[in-house]
């Protein structure tokens, strides 16, 4: 095999003089040089990053390397070293890195649509009441910000007969004793279960209810909410989505975890199970408390169709409304219409519990995703 | 007469492009995982390209230590946030002020991250086979950058200059070669010129309408000139109608065109102060090589050399754009022609080029343009002057040092992309 020469700058790894030497390219490497001798196994030899025609020699474990400028002799170096580029952090990697951090987003979104639910229902039990107490105020407080502070309406004589009603319904259910019902005036016809045994009634929900068999029936089922945590446990299911998400989509801050808190606690659905549960909580409460239990199926019905006309995705939630009036009317059976829960004065006094002037257009909470009914 | 070494830095960045492309792309579909690899590929790129005194500098830094110092800064964030949540949870009189709270901390543990993600980035660079390093304490740097942030906002920002010169001391004295220590005496008071000419861009043409405004009005503050809008939702304001027409009105409106203007104007200077700051602080670095008088820095750098990568950055975007609205135009006029609906075609097109393209071609000509050209501006204008003390620099015993420092930088967000004077 022919020899090829060229000279370089020898650098030892222990000062940064250079020392000049000259490289003997055979069937080995071979640097010689005052104080120099090197005799390098070609198959060991590796360039390490540098622009051409400038290369940089070197072999693992050895703290010396060598710079060359000379193209011919970089040329030949190439056609002889198989391996002279190989880099040992890359090698082979890249592909296993993309497939592997494939699976990992695959691996996040599966814990997300699974794990998730499983380990929010396992948790929320386990919140002590006292946090969850403080958890619910500081949600309630960025809930109202998000509606646009919507003020309270506390009309004495409705209220009373609001205070009746939940005592008659709460009575010997082992509800939170710290339960809070408040009416705020907004023109969504919906009621929002908050943690810490909250529960905010919106006044359009007072204002479409015909009967007052339909609104104990909604309070009811809210109540059912309580009664199962189910807002605690969709408060954690949300703010872990949100971090594991932001993980996914590189907000790696994590800030979404603090900030969605209330964004969360507003757009996230129950599960149609935990709505299924709500609903037969209400209607065994109606039973007891001597209401029309199947009057829930009828407000339910309602505001679906009153959805309808806003909501396009109406189509998609229909069926399940449906579904659910049918199973509440079956668990009610018919002896149930009957019964009233409230006399129609009483009734009166709590449609009277916002007074004052017709409502003012506040933001319209999307109706079907945020339905907490 | 010494000799003056140079710092070379190739200019024709061969081989970038591809590297932009290829990491840009496989970020995306990894999740932005493949970032780390990406981001030490561009180190390993610019570093090698950077030759002092003739040979090359090394980066041997690796895409996993990073993501694996990114995994250990995100375990951190999450005690974090969750000790913040609890303390808020706990205790209810701190709620309010958790958010001012979480800033602080996250202030502090920023800062820390940018030092140590220095102290990674400098462990990793080998230069003759000789490598460098950082000592100096992260809380202790954190600590300084806090106090030094508090000074400059009590000062309205007056002390900036200062502060970056006094951190940028700490930085470069404890950054090592092998055995030989740097120094900066860096000085605060360089840099005020170029920092008072943002306050006279920004607020100096402000100021003179407000004392013309003033005069006009007999030297009282006309508190009545700004009413909210009757019936206007709030903080929908007018102009108080009894001014229409005055000599006030007119110039109440002067100056908000002014300050309109002028504060934008003042974002124009960035890169001039940018430049003065690189410059000041190179001449000032200096490395003190085995006893035998300290070898220097000498930097060159013109403000200009800082302008024209933004310029070209800014006109290929505007050429990138055009590019894609002519062919949304072409496609669209063909469409037309062949019956269809030309506007639809032309608009649905050009959107989804300049969607799909213009995320990429942004984070290309980033890297290609403004990066590197800024890299080589600051390293090609430098020189060594007494380059021979170089050679007396000797490799120090400490090994290469722990890679999980840099992590908590990109978790944070900060300092994580590619420094320039790294
Ligand atoms: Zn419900």
């Amino acid at each position: 095999m022919p020899s090829s020469t060229a000279s370089g700058r020898w650098f030892d790894g222990r000062s940064a003089a250079p020392h000049d030497v000259t490289l003997r390219l055979g069937d080995r490497l071979e640097i010689t040089g005052p104080g120099v001798h090197r005799d390098w196994n070609l198959d060991d030899l590796r360039a390490r990053e540098a622009q051409a025609p400038l290369l940089r020699l070197g072999i693992a474990g050895d703290p010396g390397q060598v710079e060359v400028v000379d193209a011919t002799f970089a040329a030949i170096l190439a056609i002889r070293c198989p391996d002279l580029r190989k880099r040992a952090d890359t090698a082979g990697g890249t592909w296993r890195l993309v497939v592997g951090s494939l699976a990992a987003g695959v691996a996040i979104l599966l814990a997300v649509a699974l794990g998730l639910p499983v380990a929010a229902g396992l948790l929320a039990p386990l919140v002590p009441d006292g946090v969850e107490a403080r958890l619910g105020a500081a949600v309630e407080g960025q809930v109202l910000d998000l509606m646009g502070d919507p003020p309270a309406c506390a009309d004495p004589a409705g209220r009373a007969v609001l205070d009746r009603l939940v005592a008659r319904l709460v009575s010997g259910r082992g509800l939170p004793s710290d339960l809070a019902v408040t009416v705020r005036r907004h023109n969504t016809a919906n009621a929002l279960t908050l943690p810490g045994a909250r529960v905010v009634v919106l006044s359009e929900l007072i204002a479409k209810a015909r009967s007052a068999d339909e609104f104990a029936g909604v309070l009811a089922h809210e109540l059912g909410h309580v009664a199962l945590r189910d807002p605690t446990r969709a408060l954690i299911q949300a703010s872990g989505t949100s971090f594991l998400l932001s993980l996914v989509l590189g907000d790696l801050t994590g800030s979404t975890v603090i900030v969605a808190l209330g964004q969360a606690a507003l757009s996230a659905g129950y599960s149609r199970d935990a709505e299924r549960a709500a609903d037969a909580y209400s209607v065994a409460t109606m039973q007891a408390a001597g209401g029309d239990a199947a009057a829930l199926a009828t407000m339910l019905e309602r505001i679906a169709k009153d959805d309808a006309e806003t909501d396009p995705d109406f189509l998609r939630t229909h069926p399940f409304t449906r579904e659910r009036a049918a199973t509440i009317r079956a668990q009610a059976g018919a002896a149930a219409s009957g019964r009233r829960i409230l006399s129609e004065a009483e009734w009166a006094q709590l449609r009277r519990i916002c007074p004052g002037a017709p409502d003012k257009p506040a933001p319209k909470l999307r109706p079907g995703r945020g339905r907490r009914v | 007469m010494p000799r003056t070494g140079e710092i070379a830095f190739d200019p024709r960045l061969r081989g970038l492009t591809g590297l932009a492309v290829v990491g840009f792309l496989l970020s995306l579909v990894t999740f932005g995982i493949y970032r780390f690899w990406y981001m030490t590929d561009l180190r390993r790129f610019f570093w090698s390209r950077t030759v002092v005194d003739g040979s090359p500098a090394e980066y041997t830094g690796t895409g996993r230590e990073l993501f694996l110092g990114f995994l250990v800064a995100l375990a951190l964030l999450i005690v974090i946030y969750v000790g913040l949540f609890g303390l808020a949870i706990t205790v209810p009189a701190l709620a309010p002020y958790s958010a001012i709270l979480s800033f602080v901390l996250l202030f502090l543990v920023g800062q820390f991250a940018i030092y140590r993600g220095r102290r990674y980035r400098a462990m990793r660079t080998l230069w003759r086979g000789i490598r460098l390093g950082q000592d100096g304490s992260g809380l202790v740097y954190a600590a300084r950058a806090a106090l030094w942030w508090t000074l400059t906002l009590a000062t309205l920002g007056l002390a900036y200059p200062f502060m970056r010169a006094s951190l940028e001391r700490y930085r470069i004295g404890h950054t090592r070669v092998g055995t030989s220590r740097m120094a900066s005496d860096a000085r605060g008071r360089s840099l005020v010129g170029p920092w008072l000419l943002f306050y006279a861009v920004a607020f100096g043409p402000v100021l003179a309408v407000l004392l013309a405004l003033l005069a006009a009005n007999d030297f009282t503050l006309p508190t009545d000139l700004i009413l909210p809008k009757p019936g206007g939702k709030a903080g929908d304001l007018i102009l108080n109608p009894a001014y229409r027409g005055s000599r006030v009105a007119t110039l109440a409106i002067a100056l908000g065109v002014t300050a309109g203007c002028c504060l934008p104007l003042a974002l124009l200077l960035v890169p001039l102060y940018r430049a003065r700051e690189a410059k000041v602080f190179m001449n000032a670095a200096s490395l003190n090589a085995a006893s035998l008088g300290p070898v220097r820095l000498v930097s060159t750098l013109r403000a200009r050399q800082f302008y024209w990568p933004y310029l070209v950055y800014a006109l290929s975007l505007l050429g990138f754009v055009a590019v894609v609205g002519l062919i949304a135009l072409l496609a669209g006029l063909a469409a037309r022609a062949a019956g269809g609906n030309g506007f639809a075609w032309a608009a649905a097109l050009g959107g989804g080029l300049l969607y799909l393209g213009g995320a990429l071609a942004f984070a290309v000509l980033h890297v290609r343009i403004v990066q590197a050209r800024l890299w080589a501006a600051v390293a090609t204008t430098t020189d060594i002057a007494d380059a021979d003390g170089l050679n007396r620099i000797l490799a120090a015993t400490h090994g290469p040092g722990s890679g999980l420092n840099e992590g908590l930088a990109d978790a944070l967000d900060v300092g994580g992309a590619l420094q320039i004077g790294f």
